[in-house]
């Protein structure tokens, strides 16, 4: 087990965001969650990792190391590509004094050529794609070895092609650290090709768990829905509430 | 009884009282976040947990790139004072103390407070909206993701270099408003530079310059403090960042008119 969370209760301002909200994501397994825009998603993420604090629950993790890698990939635009990669290993305390300046450009350089971005250290975020910004973002998160990899909608405002090769990449990263990785999207590209299991969330709970092949399969009224993109059906937009 | 506390609800007392209520608990949440990260700093730079590289680079920002706007702000302040008062003080045959009115006003007073204006201007206002740009861009939860403290990142080095920085700001600028004083009063009321700078002595106390440097460390950090604090809880996007930058500036003046208001009473009272 890698990533465990149990009966999750998360409030803001007297909406419960997250009611009730439990799973587990083992090592070497991605989980995809889905769910309507504002249904929690994220904030599942942050809890994970420890941005926000849960009203009651548990989220038990194995130890070592979560990373994140951001929607829109929240790179330092004041550093360039490799000390934005190298920002863990300079800045952190239990790691600061562990590597020479040489040992850092090695790692940057290695984790770089993982996300096919070699030779791009002295380039600055605001100078690359967004493609590119996101896999550097890959390349910051993994450089601290972590156990578990959460990624909030990694491919949102890519085109396709963009998002196959990040959805390549997520798998690949996930073969290459065997860490448990949880994925958010909207998008079935990212849910078929890099999930292993995907939840539902509407309205803060789990209305659905199950394969990605189950989901398509359309049994259920709410995956299907989300995966026929239409208006008719038990989950209501906002405006709708 | 359900009506009639909505009706009340839809009062305008009662949308006065709970704005005036919000605008009053706001106040005290933003004075805990400031004192608690100033704590924290502080605990920081105790364990030497200081980012000398950072330090150098924030050092540059506040003295070298805030210099322009001081030394004009300061130096056209002193033109002010000094074509108000010169040539009426050489008029009433009190030339000899126009030297020591500028100096003593410029040292204790004009000097110090109009840099703190112009570095909350100039720096204070951009250490707000870049800080509140990365939190916003989420740069900051990836900081804290990171299992790095964004107090130590972004408040320790900013803090040292206002703290720094603002005293040598605040001598050169001093200087500069003594010497503007100086070339006023000769060209308004004819006084000469010998009889100016022979009384501008006569005003320059070591007490002074040391109530002067103080103020001007107490300024510097306190700048930088409320500027980090201010973009570090910014929420939303762009009208946050906007929001944050404003209240920087808004706290900033109202905190170093209090620093001043209490180095007044306690040194010169």
């Amino acid at each position: 087990m890698s990533i465990e969370v149990k009966n999750l209760i998360k409030t803001f301002e007297e909406k419960r965001v997250i009611d009730n909200v439990s799973f587990k994501v083992d090592n070497g397994e991605t989980l995809a969650i889905v769910g309507f825009s504002g249904s929690g998603k994220s904030t599942i993420l942050k809890l994970i990792c420890g941005l926000i604090t849960p009203d009651s629950g548990e989220i038990i993790t194995s130890k070592g190391d979560i990373a994140m890698v951001f929607q829109y990939s929240a790179l330092f635009d004041s550093l360039n590509v490799a000390d934005n990669i190298a920002f863990a290993l300079r800045e952190r305390k239990d790691l600061r004094n562990k590597y020479t300046e040489k040992e850092i450009k090695n790692i940057v350089a290695e984790k770089l050529e993982l996300v096919g971005l070699k030779g791009i250290e002295r380039k600055f975020p605001s100078e690359l794609s967004g493609g590119m910004q996101k896999r550097v973002s890959f390349a910051r998160a993994i450089v601290t070895e972590p156990n578990s990899i959460l990624y909030d909608e990694p491919t949102s405002g890519l085109d396709p092609i963009s998002s196959t090769l990040i959805e390549d990449y997520i798998v690949r990263l996930k073969e290459e650290t065997n860490a448990a990785s949880v994925v958010v999207t909207h998008q079935m590209s990212t849910i078929t090709r890099t999930a292993n299991r995907v939840i539902m969330l509407y309205d803060g709970k789990i209305v659905y768990e199950g394969t990605p092949e189950e989901m398509l399969k359309q049994d259920n009224g709410y995956t299907k829905q989300f995966v026929t993109a239409s208006l008719e059906g038990p989950m209501k937009m906002l405006t709708e509430n | 009884m359900g009506s009639l506390q909505k009706y009340y609800k839809q009062s305008a007392t009662y949308k006065i009282f709970t704005g005036m209520f919000n605008e009053f608990t706001d106040f005290l949440d933003t004075l805990g976040k400031i004192t608690l990260n100033g704590i924290d700093v502080v605990k920081f730079i105790l364990k030497g947990q200081i980012e000398k590289n950072e330090v150098i680079a924030q050092c540059y920002r506040f003295g070298i790139t805030s210099l322009p706007i001081t030394l004009s702000i300061v130096g056209m302040t002193s033109i002010i004072v000094a074509s108000q008062v010169a040539l009426e003080m050489v008029k009433q045959g009190g030339g000899n103390f126009v030297g020591l009115l500028m100096t003593i006003l410029i040292v204790r007073e004009v000097g110090v407070i109009m840099s703190g204006f112009a570095i909350i201007s100039m720096i204070g206002s951009s250490l707000a909206s870049e800080i509140a740009t990365m939190r916003v861009t989420e740069q900051i939860d990836a900081i804290e993701v990171l299992k790095v403290n964004p107090i130590r990142y972004l408040f320790v080095p900013r803090v040292i270099a206002g703290m720094l920085m603002m005293p040598p700001v605040v001598v050169i600028a001093s200087a500069v408003g003594v010497i503007a004083g100086a070339v006023t009063s000769n060209l308004t009321s004819g006084l000469g530079y010998r009889s100016f700078f022979d009384s501008a002595w006569l005003g320059i106390y070591m007490k002074d310059l040391c109530v002067c440097l103080l103020k001007a460390v107490c300024f510097g950090g306190t700048i930088a403090l409320i500027s980090c604090s201010s973009g570090y809880y910014a929420k939303g996007g762009a009208k946050g960042v906007g929001e944050a930058t404003n209240k920087a500036v808004v706290w900033s003046f109202v905190a170093i008119v209090i620093w001043d208001m209490f180095f007044a009473i306690a040194f010169f009272f």
